[in-house]
């Protein structure tokens, strides 16, 4: 699931990178801007106050004001000689910090909004392409994982793009003028004062490769942490009916450990890097005040040169240090985009596919599939075959059934038909054609628009009701989604909640039992109009009377829709044109009704199993009730 | 926005408390904490000491140069300076070292708590919550608040330190311009205040949006095949959108209100400066004084700007770990609504003490026995003021070994009925007893020894079908989980699949077809051994042959056991000792099926209509 990040698969992350920062680039530098302005300002400060100290008396006595205060002074009419220009030195302290206050603020607000819209960019992005990611993918991934990518890997990258980005841009900056301004002063101890610049690059950058590696390390327990957490939750049910809360919490404290010892170990490297770069840039001033102290006691350098000297290196020094945050940062987020591009990197389902050709101008729901079979697939290549050599037909608007013991296949011929799987891979073989055209060619979301299907275990939305009905048909009017609830027989449960159909139901909603569950799904399946109705054991938690009125409403669709029901309840499909039997995967027994009964083979055998109980009680209760029910034969 | 009403409920106490209350994570780890100190101590003094070995240097030199001294050797300061660097190095070391490992512990400490509490808390609590949301408590917010309690905490110290002892300088140098500059302070408390307020609220909006948005991943992944299947991608990316945009524009605007903030607060500081300059710059021509206070003084002044800055800083992440910090007690100060009594906890202790062959953990005997509903009645909390209620009067009497059948019609309240007796919620009204003790004064703990439930909805965990089996008993041992596999007639599949009992069923179990899922999850209950066996709806998705199998299984099995089970297909309950019919939440039949056959009432009614079913409609012909 985690391949390490290979060097070379840098580039896609630096590539997404750039082009996420598309239109924002103009942003950063204007943030960038405004910083360099604000900083020019903020340190003209002390040098309005240095004018003021030079010109103020030992003793009591005028103040002799500076040129450009006394200019100042005289453009704007002020004349009294000490009051005036400290009042106006006074003012122009309070306005610079203020102006660059403003400009800080600027930057500050410009790099958030860049940031920010970036990561909204890369939000929606990877929200996007998890929904097209195929079926198949979230098999093998922990939901907990996705999960943590898309929330803390993204906080990484967003601390990374907020706060570093313009720190590189204000680095550079201060370097940049610092440089020439040390070339100018001594070029012998310009060059000394560079001296650890180069060992401190090396340093960092050997660093760089152990810093990623455990904070992807750190990273990685973290989402393995996160899916034991939702799991749990998902699950809680089930760890709440066994009572293993202890052995949950082991569990998780395991996680958690792991997620620690990561992040400890993290810290401790950052600890030993933070010291020995520390000592390097302080190694640094020192070198440079000392070697500056060595050439004034040798007369080669003047004393103002050497303190103008030092406290320019470390203008450079600590700008270099901070590349030091910078590059750890930069070190996280890299960890973080390559987890992230891994999602990202994963295929959709629809660039899985062949080239999709046109479709059908009129979908009738005709169905032709030809000696199908497929197997999942597997971390070693394609699992044992789930389905094998399956062939029928099914003209519009006719109804088909399958029926068999748990894992004959059934299931996996519903997601086959939707698409969620491809029989085209490595496990599948045959064909499946929908309208004259083979499934493979279909866009999936054509070929999803003319399926609708309920699945054995319905998934509602956290939304209102409504809003999961108008899942199946969006855009549908009050009244439609009125009668496909009452067609589902679920209308009057719904009228039942208080706030009716606006009651939101799902994850965080009222409790829906399972019946309700399955019968929403009917409602919002019956809503999507379209030519292939598929029934994926949807009536097994709804008792017989319902079920039978909701058949009928169904019967009454026949001939518009084609159909394909899977039951257990052999009533429920005993009306079908067709009956197919799996077993393991293959076709054993196929026909009407009436002809498997008369085959008297595994269909009737499961007739007679279900019939048994009902067919002789209703016959005898009439006369039989002296039998004993409890001891009829199981 | 659509999840407005979901985080109404968490507390916005005092800061405080708040910060007490989180500050106790951070104590539990003392040693670090006392080094932590110590080596900031150490940083602190080390970082104040390098411009004096610069001063020094340069004094000496100045004095050589103006022939006041000898010449000096460099040595003696190199030496100094080297030693310093030292210090510095090994403090930081140290402090990061000790404060990353308070960090990495307090977020494991409060996530494995809050993990500890959610495992606690009754099943209501996460009828009403996201997944996503939970999660979202004890990954992200821990983290944050973890990150700034432990970096930011010190730098506070640190910074409000300093400022005290710049405010005390100033005052000692100069008590009246001292003063002067001090007026500015509370202007700078207001200011910090409101945007104290501000960044909080916002702070609260992002971490309430940062919650909803990790549930739509939750919700995205755990829906994408219903999402698939009715094209709905572009429905929940455009919901989705909305979101992530609201996310970025509180984000921004948080950004903005900490951009605004430092500039204000450098700004009012500035006033101070030009205060004492303007103020000092006359005293100096006027009164004489020394240029050297003034100067002093103004550079004072300067230096009270980084606390400040920093203080600015802190106080804005302190909003955001606040609003973190709040989500989290919120979780971690929820009391479990359905616990041991006292009385119960009592008991257990005494039993404890002195245990008695054949008791439970809670003195009492340690079998369930005779099952009684009297007069129960259950509502759900929906969180709203009136209450729906799903179970009305309940009077039902279950000898021990009896099975027991519910049928009616989907949202009767059946699963409700026997959740109540796992103690999955609490009964509203009435009580239940076990042998005549209310199921109150029983354990947790023995309660949920003695039940095994299978539950509609059969979620399996991550891992193997022999460890997803193992859970209903953790010491069982190969053999045992063979054997109730081939109990519920799951060994054909299981064998058929690739490394049997050692295939990994997948998150929830979708690798499996429902129907086989169902299977694992009665095995896993059976495994469990269990007084009383509850089965709701157990068979639904599996054909009649392998249920006739699991049937056949049960009866060795449910020889002597309580059992309860629902299901709609009547033949799986004709032979129930007791059959209840319950209907809109109450029971409107109770015999077993010749009596109710007698009656025709509701049962027969329903079982006429599979009779009929099965018995005649083939004649109907509905395939024209």
């Amino acid at each position: 699931m985690n391949p390490p990040p290979s060097p070379q698969s840098l580039a896609p992350v630096r590539a997404g990178l750039w082009s996420l920062s598309q239109g924002q680039r103009l942003r950063y530098l204007l943030a960038i801007v405004c910083m360099a302005i604000g900083i020019g300002l903020v340190f003209l400060v002390p040098a309005v106050t240095k004018g003021v100290i030079d010109g103020l008396p030992s003793d009591p006595g005028p103040f002799q004001s500076p040129d450009w205060l006394s200019r100042l002074c005289t453009s704007l009419g002020i004349d009294s000689p000490t009051t005036g220009p400290l009042m106006v030195a006074a003012i122009c302290v309070v306005l610079l910090t203020v102006a660059g206050g403003a400009f800080q603020y600027l930057r500050g607000r410009l790099a958030a909004q860049a940031a920010e819209k970036m990561l909204e960019r890369l939000r929606v992005h990877l929200y996007r392409h998890i929904q097209n990611l195929p079926a198949g993918y979230f098999d093998q991934a922990d939901t907990g994982d996705i999960v943590q990518r898309c929330t803390s890997d993204v906080d990484t990258v967003r601390l990374f793009l907020s706060t570093q980005v313009v720190e590189i841009g204000r680095a550079l900056l201060l370097v940049g003028c610092a440089l020439p301004i040390l070339f100018q002063l001594d070029v012998r101890l310009a060059w000394i004062s560079l001296a650890v610049v180069p060992v401190l690059m090396v340093y960092a950058a050997g660093f760089f490769k152990s810093l990623t590696r455990y904070f992807r390390e750190s990273d990685e327990a973290e989402g393995a942490m996160t899916a034991v957490l939702q799991e749990n939750l998902t699950g809680i049910r089930v760890v709440r009916a066994f009572g293993r809360q202890d052995f949950e919490e082991r569990k998780f404290d395991e996680a958690n450990g792991h997620h620690r010892q990561a992040t400890l170990n993290l810290m401790n490297l950052l600890s030993l890097f933070w010291s020995c770069s520390d000592f390097l840039c302080l190694g640094q001033v020192g070198l440079t005040l000392f070697a500056g102290g060595h050439f004034v006691l040798q007369g080669d350098m003047t004393l103002g040169t050497l303190v103008a000297f030092t406290q320019y290196s470390t203008m450079i020094i600590w700008p270099v240090r901070h590349m030091g945050r910078v590059l750890v940062d930069a070190g996280k987020a890299r960890v973080s985009l390559r987890r992230l591009a891994e999602i990202l990197e994963s295929p959709e389902e629809q660039e899985l596919r062949e080239a999709p050709a046109t479709v059908p101008a009129q979908p009738r729901g005709a169905l032709v599939v030809r000696d199908l079979s497929f197997a999942y697939p597997g971390e070693k290549g394609p699992g044992a075959p789930v389905l094998q050599d399956l062939s029928f037909e099914l003209q519009p608007g006719q109804t088909l059934a399958l029926v068999g013991p748990p894992g004959s296949g059934k299931s996996t011929f519903v997601r086959l038909l939707l698409g969620l799987y491809d029989y085209t891979g490595p496990g599948g073989a045959g064909s499946i054609q929908l309208d004259g055209l083979e499934l493979s060619r279909w866009p999936l979301r054509e070929l999803r628009l003319q399926v609708s299907a309920v699945l054995q275990s319905p998934f509602l939305f956290a939304k209102t009701i409504t809003g999961n009905l108008l899942v199946g048909r969006p855009g549908a009017a009050a009244e439609d989604l009125r009668q496909a609830a009452e067609a589902a027989h679920i209308h009057q449960a719904i009228e039942g909640f208080e706030h009716g159909y606006d009651t939101v139901v799902g994850e965080r909603g009222v409790t829906l039992s399972g019946g309700q569950k399955q019968r929403m799904a009917i409602a919002r399946a019956l809503l999507k109009d379209c030519p292939l109705l598929l029934l994926d054991d949807a009536l097994s938690a709804v008792d017989h009377a319902t079920e039978q009125r909701i058949r009928q409403t169904l019967l009454r669709r026949a001939g518009r829709q084609s159909t394909v029901i899977i039951s257990h309840r052999l009533t429920s499909v005993l009306h079908a044109d067709q009956i197919l039997v799996l077993r393991e995967g293959r076709v054993v027994e196929r026909g009407t009704h009436q002809e498997l009964l008369a085959r008297k083979g595994s269909y009737a055998h499961l007739w007679d199993l279900q019939s048994s109980y009902t067919t002789d009680s209703a016959e005898g209760s009439a006369e039989g009730l002296a039998q004993d029910p409890a001891g009829k034969p199981a | 926005m659509q999840d407005e009403h979901q985080d109404d409920d968490i507390p916005r106490g005092p800061a405080r408390e708040l910060w007490r209350r989180l500050y106790r994570f951070a104590l539990a780890w003392p040693r670090h904490l006392r080094r932590v100190v110590v080596f900031a101590l150490a940083v602190a003094v080390a970082d104040m000491s390098f411009p004096l070995v610069s001063k020094y240097l340069v004094d000496a030199l100045t004095a050589w140069q103006t022939g006041e001294a000898e010449k000096p050797s460099l040595w003696p300061y190199a030496l100094a300076y080297l030693g310093l660097t030292l210090m510095l190095c090994v403090s930081v070391f140290g402090f990061i070292r000790n404060v990353g490992f308070l960090k990495t512990a307090m977020a494991a400490d409060i996530r494995s708590q809050g993990f500890a509490r959610l495992q606690r808390l009754e099943f209501a609590f996460f009828d009403r919550r996201a997944t996503g949301w939970l999660m979202s408590r004890l990954t992200s917010d821990c983290e944050r608040l973890a990150n700034i309690m432990a970096w930011g905490t010190l730098d506070m110290l640190w910074a409000s330190t300093f400022l005290v002892g710049i405010a005390s300088v100033l005052l000692w140098l100069h008590w009246k311009l001292g003063l002067l500059v001090l007026t500015v302070v509370p202007l700078l408390a207001w200011a910090s205040r409101a945007f104290q307020k501000r960044l909080l609220t916002a702070s609260r909006r992002i971490r309430k949006i940062n919650s909803a948005i990790t549930a739509d991943y939750n919700e995205t992944i755990m829906g994408v095949v219903t999402t698939k299947s009715f094209s709905q991608e572009d429905t929940h990316l455009g919901q989705f959108a909305v979101k992530a945009a609201e996310m970025r524009h509180e984000t921004v605007r948080n950004a903005m209100l900490s951009a605004l903030y430092l500039p204000t607060v450098l700004s009012i500081g500035s006033v101070a400066a030009a205060f004492v300059m303007y103020k000092g710059g006359l005293d100096v021509t006027r009164y004489g004084l020394s240029l050297g206070t003034l100067v002093a003084f103004l550079s004072y002044t300067r230096q009270m700007f980084e606390p400040l800055q920093q203080l600015a800083h802190i106080f804005g992440e302190m909003q955001m770990a606040r609003a973190s910090g709040e989500r989290i007690l919120d979780l971690l100060g929820r009391p479990a609504a359905i616990v041991d009594s006292e009385e119960v906890l009592a008991a257990k202790a005494r039993a404890a003490a002195a245990p008695i062959d054949g008791r439970a953990d809670d003195g009492l005997p340690s079998r369930l026995g005779r099952i009684e509903y009297d007069g129960v009645g259950f509502a759900y909390d929906s969180g709203q003021a009136s209450q729906a209620k799903v179970l009305h009067d309940i009077d039902l009497v279950v000898e021990p070994g009896q099975m027991v059948a519910l049928v009616g019609s989907t949202g009767g309240g059946k699963t409700t009925l026997v959740s109540l007796l796992a103690r999955f919620y609490e009964a509203t009204e009435g009580e239940i007893r076990f042998d005549g003790v209310p199921q109150k004064r029983r354990s947790l703990s023995w309660l949920q020894s003695r039940l095994g439930v299978v539950l509609q909805d059969p979620y399996l965990f991550r891992g193997s079908i022999a460890d997803n089996i193992r859970y209903g008993r953790l010491d069982a041992d190969p053999a045992d989980i063979e054997r109730v596999a081939a109990l519920v007639g799951a060994t054909g599949f299981i064998e058929r699949l690739e490394g049997g009992f050692q295939f990994d069923v997948g998150e929830g179990g979708t690798r499996l077809s429902q129907g086989e899922r169902q299977l694992i999850s009665f095995a896993r209950a059976l495994l469990k051994d269990p007084e009383v066996l509850i089965m709701d709806e157990a068979t639904a998705n599996v054909d009649s042959e392998t249920e006739r199998l699991i049937q056949q299984g049960l009866e060795t099995v449910l020889d002597g056991r309580t059992s309860f089970v629902i299901a709609h297909r009547l033949s799986t309950i004709e032979r129930a000792d007791v059959i209840v019919v319950i209907e809109a939440g109450r029971i409107v039949e109770q015999g077993n099926h010749r009596e109710l056959m007698r009656q025709r009432g509701r049962y027969y009614e329903l079982h006429q209509h599979q009779g009929q079913q099965a018995a005649g409609l083939q004649l109907s012909d509905w395939t024209a």
